[in-house]
């Protein structure tokens, strides 16, 4: 039974991951901008949740501005950081270490005004359940499973229906035809930035009621969020997203075989196996080197 | 306040050996690794393991650590013949926190969270040196040897590879052993430090080999000029000094001085990238196009 209550923990974590996941790979995938800072848009959004909770607002407004302020920080960071280096033909390096700095700033600036250690939001949703023997669930386990399910439904149909989606799809594949075309291709990178920074936002809302946040934890979602997309596949939304929720289950149910402070090791052993044997990914098109 | 700078001097010149080594493979290689610090940690587990068990001799505990880094840079290399860009960073970073989780378990060797205490001080041929002018020793050694290298063909055929590696390639140069060369030369000179830091330490353990770690090695490298020979030794000066001179700021509370620290130099990574990519030391021009 205890493989079980680890399978079904390791599907709770493994649909909040999808869903970060797929916003860093939607980014990635359309501006070719390896976002290092997606993190940090979760951690500002689920400090935003967090604090508005405390502050006794209703969790719905609550959430509107966590959402707000995630899809402020995406668009904030593409305008006045990755706008101005990708005018002076900057490096994927030249970006990476601009957007580590900015994970950086933002660690330690939510370490300095929200105090360290972990925080949790406190709802009836987490109180847990016995379902069968010896398993345990909460309310939140549906709610996490029904919301990357209707986001990722949402978020397909906006891509392939939507004529923004459309577009987005069409600056991944390439991206001077679509100027030719007249397209805004900042506009459209502003719009998947929005888009991608938005969807961490109830990821981080639905783990600050459940695990608990801390200061660092952008760090931990940033590495998983680009763990799984490079597993996944570059490109692959749907590679992004399946990768998530598989490096989630494995994550848990690791956990029966070895030691907790292993858990973590095993989504990377699980990244460097694929950089090695097969860098293109899942669903990828072979284009690493 | 003699005993405070010489402290502070050693532990520069340990840094400066560092950002030095992972230019070696940032700047002239193009092997962008986040994971000098494992390399690092691999060297000073190492060192101090010689000094415990055989003999406390700094030159036999370099040499071993050296050894060491530089057999194990294979794990390194792997990816970097295999992927480059972004895929490599992340590689390298995977690397980083597999080591972490392995270093604070692997509790005969590496002493767990606890670490290694009572490691003897740095000794040549039996007679008892401070670290300073081995760690300097050291670091000449490195610089010169890097200078040389990267003046000779083996130099020219790697900043080849960093700027094109199919022509690279095209012209018959053996990428595959330039690259892993360079990755191993860098890490062995990380392992050195490793040894130099345990010896100076007199203590180690995982919190030193950290992502942390290796990020700063890496803003030490990026704040200097990558592909430099003097820049990561600027920005090793510089970052290092940065705790040092904070602390004598009256308006910051003692308790945030670690986050304020992180916030400056956070801000001027992303600053510095935005508005001179090239770093202080780097030509400005040449960063222009690919820095």
């Amino acid at each position: 039974m205890l493989f079980l209550q680890l399978l079904l923990q390791g599907l709770q974590v493994g649909a909040l991951y999808a869903l970060t996941a797929a916003g860093f790979a939607l980014i990635f995938g359309a501006t070719r901008i390896f976002h290092f800072a997606h993190g940090s848009a979760f951690t500002l959004a689920g400090y935003t949740f967090l604090f508005t909770s405390q502050a006794g607002w209703p969790w719905y407004l609550g959430g509107l501005a966590s959402v707000g302020v995630a899809t402020l920080f995406g668009i904030g960071i593409y305008w006045f950081v990755y706008r101005p280096i990708q005018r002076h033909e900057g490096s994927f390096f030249t970006v990476f270490v601009a957007a580590f700095g900015v994970g950086i700033v933002v660690q330690n600036l939510v370490g300095m005004f929200a105090g360290r250690g972990f925080a949790s939001v406190d709802t009836p949703l987490s109180r847990a359940t016995e379902v069968l023997p010896d398993v345990y669930l909460a309310q939140v386990f549906w709610v996490a499973i029904g919301l990357s399910l209707v986001l990722f439904l949402l978020l397909t149909l906006f891509l392939t229906r939507h004529h923004a989606g459309v577009a987005l799809r069409a600056l991944h594949q390439n991206p001077d035809l679509l100027r030719a075309y007249g397209l805004s291709s900042t506009k459209l990178s502003l719009l998947a930035f929005a888009v991608g920074s938005a969807l961490v936002a109830p990821a981080a809302m639905l783990t600050a009621m459940t695990s608990g946040l801390n200061e660092a934890i952008g760090h931990h979602v940033m590495l998983i969020s680009m763990a799984a997309t490079i597993v996944g596949g570059v490109g692959s939304l749907r590679g992004a997203a399946l990768a998530g929720l598989m490096l989630g289950v494995a994550e848990a149910v690791a956990l029966s075989f070895v030691d907790t402070q292993w858990a973590e090791a095993v989504s990377f052993l699980v990244l460097f196996a694929f950089i090695i044997f097969r860098p293109s990914g899942i669903f990828g098109i072979a284009q690493a080197r | 306040m003699t005993a405070y700078l010489t402290n502070l001097a050693s532990l520069g010149a340990i840094f400066c050996i560092l950002a030095a080594t992972l230019n070696v493979a940032v700047g002239y290689a193009g092997i962008f690794s986040v994971a000098h610090a494992v390399f690092f940690g691999l060297g000073a587990y190492a060192g101090a393991q010689v000094s415990l068990l055989l003999v406390p001799d700094a030159l036999l505990a370099m040499l071993a650590a050296a050894l060491v880094s530089g057999v194990l840079s294979l794990c390194l290399a792997l990816p970097a013949l295999r992927v480059r860009g972004e895929y490599f960073v992340a590689a390298s970073l995977g690397l980083q926190m597999m080591a972490v989780t392995l270093f604070s378990e692997a509790k005969t060797v590496t002493g767990g969270i606890g670490g290694l205490t009572g490691i003897p001080g740095p000794r040549l041929f039996g007679v008892e040196v401070s670290t300073l002018p081995v760690a300097l020793g050291a670091l000449a050694v490195i610089l010169l040897a890097t200078a040389l290298l990267m003046r000779s063909s083996f130099g020219r055929t790697l900043q080849a590879i960093r700027d094109a590696e199919s022509a690279a390639e095209a012209l018959g140069k053996n990428v595959a052993a330039a690259k892993a060369l360079a990755v191993a030369f860098a890490c062995a000179g990380a392992g050195v430090a490793g040894a130099l830091f345990a010896m100076h330490m007199q203590f180690v353990n995982v919190e030193s080999f950290t992502l942390d770690q290796s990020v700063l090695i890496m803003a030490m490298v990026i704040i200097g000029g990558t592909g430099t020979l003097w820049g990561p030794l600027v920005g090793a000066v510089i970052l290092l000094s940065l705790p040092a001179g904070l602390a004598f700021l009256p308006f910051i509370p003692s308790t945030e001085v670690g986050a304020v620290q992180q916030v400056i130099y956070g801000l001027a990574m992303t600053l510095l990238m935005i508005f001179r990519p090239a770093g202080l030391v780097g030509d400005l021009s040449r960063g222009k196009s690919h820095a």
